[in-house]
């Protein structure tokens, strides 16, 4: 039995790639770095180092605008496999102390470590141990946040970071929320604080001196939400599996794309990667949304909810380029794909006769040889992905992807199922080519 | 026009007449009956466009003055099925049809006859010959299993193969599928031209049809349409278009694992374990061992359950899993006691035995894909 009020521990590295690239290169140190997109071709910050964000450098700016703020700035061009091996890391450090670890993203993670005083300590020693942990195993820095709540121990992180350690016991709460501005408060974004600015409130003092009722009004179930936050009243648990609804993906690119053939290609490679994802989660979908924007801004979105839920990209891709018929034809800015209705592979699954079930509700679907296609596809799958997995996710990549870059986000992301990611797979050197009637050996 | 009819022959006519035409329609007439008189009988006419209807009143029947009238067919069923007298009494006067019995009357409005669409009488020319029994027990055998959704979609029918002295019926909803087959006298009427799929209103309409399974009857195909013709009714249905399945290729032909077991008593166990089963994702293992069938089951809400039943099985031990209602289905409509089930893993498809020229196929349910 816990009896200690702030078993909630926010965990979360100070600005992660950035470190992680730092720690790789030591003539980096000390320099202002950001990794992210390339400043040519609308690249954005995706992590800045500590003496870059002292030049007013900031995660999701223009890069070329953050290399006018900072002239002597490094540009690192992103490498999510490495993130992803650390992040691994330091949530199985997490793991070695409390099964209720809720990750938010590679690099944050919310504990809850009720009950695990015999077996590990009161959560101060806990949260100093995974500091310790984490910096020894992986030579990076965390900062760590211990409240009673979720959204007071995320405050708490942010507090002293870099390398921050903060308790915020329920008796503080008040005085800590206090001065703060409205905008710290999870789910207050840029309009909602101009609203309540209009209101007469900036501070969460002034929004908790409000009727409840009169915010609630106001803002609707959010703005009771708030109000509650406000006052340090946070009920959401630490679960270990947040229900994801969806997986998307979508890139702005460098240079507007006219090409259907070319978007499409864009397509398969984002149905692979985000259907290598489920897999790696263990889950399926069965809506697939995909979303287009003009140059003009105007976005689009088309969807089509297939009969089955499946983990396969062609299956994805399949409905996804009926999709992108239906879009009128002109440049694209950005190209999205999100797949929804997720469900766990472990649930039970109906079996369909017809491979892909070609049903009722829908128009000729998948061609039988598509969908015979599909199905060996499936079969191997898991051997695939413990080769993408072993060697590097570009190890295997379908053969019209084949010496193309693969798409980068604005913060530099790659979906790895493009040519870019296949220099990492060590000795072949090249793309494995599979004879998919032959399962690889295990 | 002007007839008299016994009350529950007319209403008997009237019902069937209903199961065909529809309560709204963007196109009213179609919310009509067409009564015509002639000779010495009195013919209903009912369509919805899709399946259409020929009824004749051949007894106890009376026509005073020939004629056709089209009046709303519900409330004429209505008016039938409430009065009180044994006969009832239609005449038309003018715009209107007056229905008489005993000393009650109502007046009813009619619709232009020339509106109503035509159906085209059965032509027996091409026509198949067979007994009644034949058809409704292939189509009790299959049509369960069509996917249950209203559409015009290749597999919400029963696709009819005619040839080789062999009527086969094979309907499945992607997940089941069930095929059926009996002897018949394919000389006697002309094969048609491509594979029918015959939608299950339309087979069930027909089976409504042949009430008696000894009646001789008479089934015709054309381009675009099915006929039955019985004694006293003629139905039509508009056949449904697209490709159906290819069926064939799903039917296992050889098989690892084969087990028999008694056909009623596996679907009362089947039944029983059901039971503990949720609503969605509701699966039942058949977990085999040498002469010995376990089926079990479980959910997060209600718990779990075991029963156990004697077979005849040789084999290693095999698991494979499926939906229950799916082969309560089936069992269901075994024509022997003794069922044989076969499979080979336990993703792929299991192949119910159900009779000598009856076979279900019901795709497992895989629990950890």
């Amino acid at each position: 039995m816990n009896l200690s009020p702030t078993p909630i521990l926010h965990v979360d590295m100070d600005a992660f790639y950035a470190s992680v690239e730092v720690r790789d290169d030591p003539s980096l140190a000390g320099r202002p770095v950001v990794v992210g997109g390339a400043a040519n071709g609308r690249g954005v910050v995706a992590a800045a180092s500590y003496p870059a964000r002292r030049f007013g450098v900031r995660s999701a700016m223009p890069t070329a605008e953050a290399l006018r703020l900072c002239p002597e700035l490094v540009v690192v061009p992103p490498n999510f496999e490495k993130y992803t091996a650390e992040s691994r890391k330091i949530m199985r450090i997490f793991r070695a102390y409390t099964p209720l670890v809720e990750p938010l993203s590679l690099d944050e993670a919310f504990l809850d470590v009720t009950g695990c005083e015999l077996s590990s300590g009161d959560p101060l020693e806990i949260g100093r141990a995974i500091k310790r942990d984490i910096l020894r195993e992986t030579g990076l820095v965390a900062s760590v946040g211990i409240a009673s709540s979720k959204f007071i121990a995320k405050l708490a992180s942010d507090m002293d970071k870099p390398d921050g350690f903060r308790v915020i016991l329920p008796d503080d709460v008040q005085t800590v929320l206090a001065p703060l501005p409205v905008s710290s408060i999870f789910g207050v974004g840029p309009r909602t604080a101009k609203r309540l600015e209009a209101m007469g409130v900036r501070t969460i003092a002034e929004l908790a001196r409000l009727p409840r009722d009169e915010v609630a009004k106001r803002f609707g179930a959010s703005g009771a939400w708030i109000h509650d936050l406000a006052h340090g009243i946070d009920t959401r648990r630490v679960t270990p599996r947040r229900d994801e609804k969806s997986y998307s993906l979508e890139r702005t690119f460098p240079k507007d794309i006219h090409s259907r053939e070319e978007l499409r290609l864009r397509l398969l490679e984002f149905c692979e990667e985000l259907a290598f994802r489920l897999r790696d989660a263990g889950l399926r979908g069965r809506t697939v949304t995909i979303k287009a924007r003009y140059p003009s801004f105007k976005t689009l979105t088309r969807t089509h909810t297939l009969s089955f839920s499946t983990n396969v990209g062609v299956r994805f891709y399949s409905a996804a380029r009926e999709l992108l018929d239906r879009i009128p034809q002109g440049p694209l800015r950005l190209l999205g794909l999100q797949i929804a209705n997720l469900d766990d592979v472990r649930t039970p699954h109906q079996g369909m006769l017809f491979g892909s079930n070609p049903t009722e509700t829908e128009a000729p679907a998948e061609s039988p040889e598509r969908a015979r296609f599909a199905d060996r596809i499936e079969r191997v799958s898991p051997g695939l992905d413990r080769l993408r997995r072993k060697y590097g996710r570009g190890v295997v990549i379908p053969a019209s992807l084949l010496g193309r870059e693969a798409s980068t986000g604005r913060d530099g992301t790659t979906g790895a199922f493009g040519g870019a990611a296949r220099a990492e797979a060590p000795e072949s050197g090249a793309t494995t080519e599979l004879d998919l009637d032959e399962p690889p050996a295990e | 026009m002007k007839v008299l009819c016994a009350r529950e022959k007319l209403r008997e006519g009237l019902a069937l007449a209903n199961s065909v035409i529809p309560s709204k329609s963007p196109k009213a007439v179609l919310t009509n009956v067409c009564l015509i008189a002639s000779g010495d009988m009195l013919e209903l006419v009912g369509t919805d466009l899709d399946v259409s209807l020929r009824f004749r009143i051949t007894e106890q029947v009376k026509v005073i003055e020939a004629g056709t009238v089209v009046v709303s067919a519900r409330v004429l069923h209505d008016f039938v099925r409430d009065f009180a007298g044994e006969t009832v009494e239609l005449d038309t006067r003018e715009q209107n049809c007056v229905i008489k019995s005993g000393e009650d009357s109502a007046e009813l409005v009619t619709a232009d006859a020339d509106e109503f669409p035509v159906v085209a009488p059965f032509d027996d020319a091409g026509a198949f010959s067979l007994q009644a029994g034949t058809f409704t027990s292939l189509v009790n055998k299959t049509a369960f299993a069509a996917a249950r959704e209203q559409g015009r979609y290749a597999m919400h029918g029963v696709l009819v193969e005619i040839g080789d002295g062999l009527l086969k019926m094979v309907a499945t909803d992607g997940r089941r599928l069930a095929l059926a087959h009996a002897p018949m006298d394919t000389a006697s009427g002309t094969k048609p031209q491509k594979a029918s799929i015959v939608p299950t209103r339309g087979t069930q309409l027909f089976s409504r049809v042949m009430s008696d399974p000894l009646d001789q009857v008479k089934l015709t195909f054309t381009e675009a349409q099915v006929g039955v013709k019985t004694r006293n009714a003629e139905v039509f249905a508009r056949l449904l278009e697209g490709e159906f399945p290819r069926y064939a290729a799903v039917i296992p032909a050889e098989s690892k694992n084969y087990c028999e077991a008694d056909a009623s008593l596996l679907e009362r166990k089947i039944r029983l374990v059901a039971n503990v089963t949720g609503d969605e994702a509701r699966a039942v293992r058949f977990s085999l061992s040498p002469g010995r069938l376990e089926l079990s089951g479980h959910s997060a809400g209600r718990g779990e359950a075991h029963a156990f039943l004697q077979v005849e099985y040789k084999g290693t031990d095999a698991e494979i899993a499926f939906n229950p209602d799916y082969v309560v289905d089936g069992l269901k409509n075994s024509e022997s006691g003794i069922v044989k089930l076969e499979f080979n893993e336990k993703t792929s498809p299991g192949k119910f035995l159900l009779g000598e020229n009856y076979i279900y196929i019901v795709m497992p349910i895989t629990i950890d894909a």
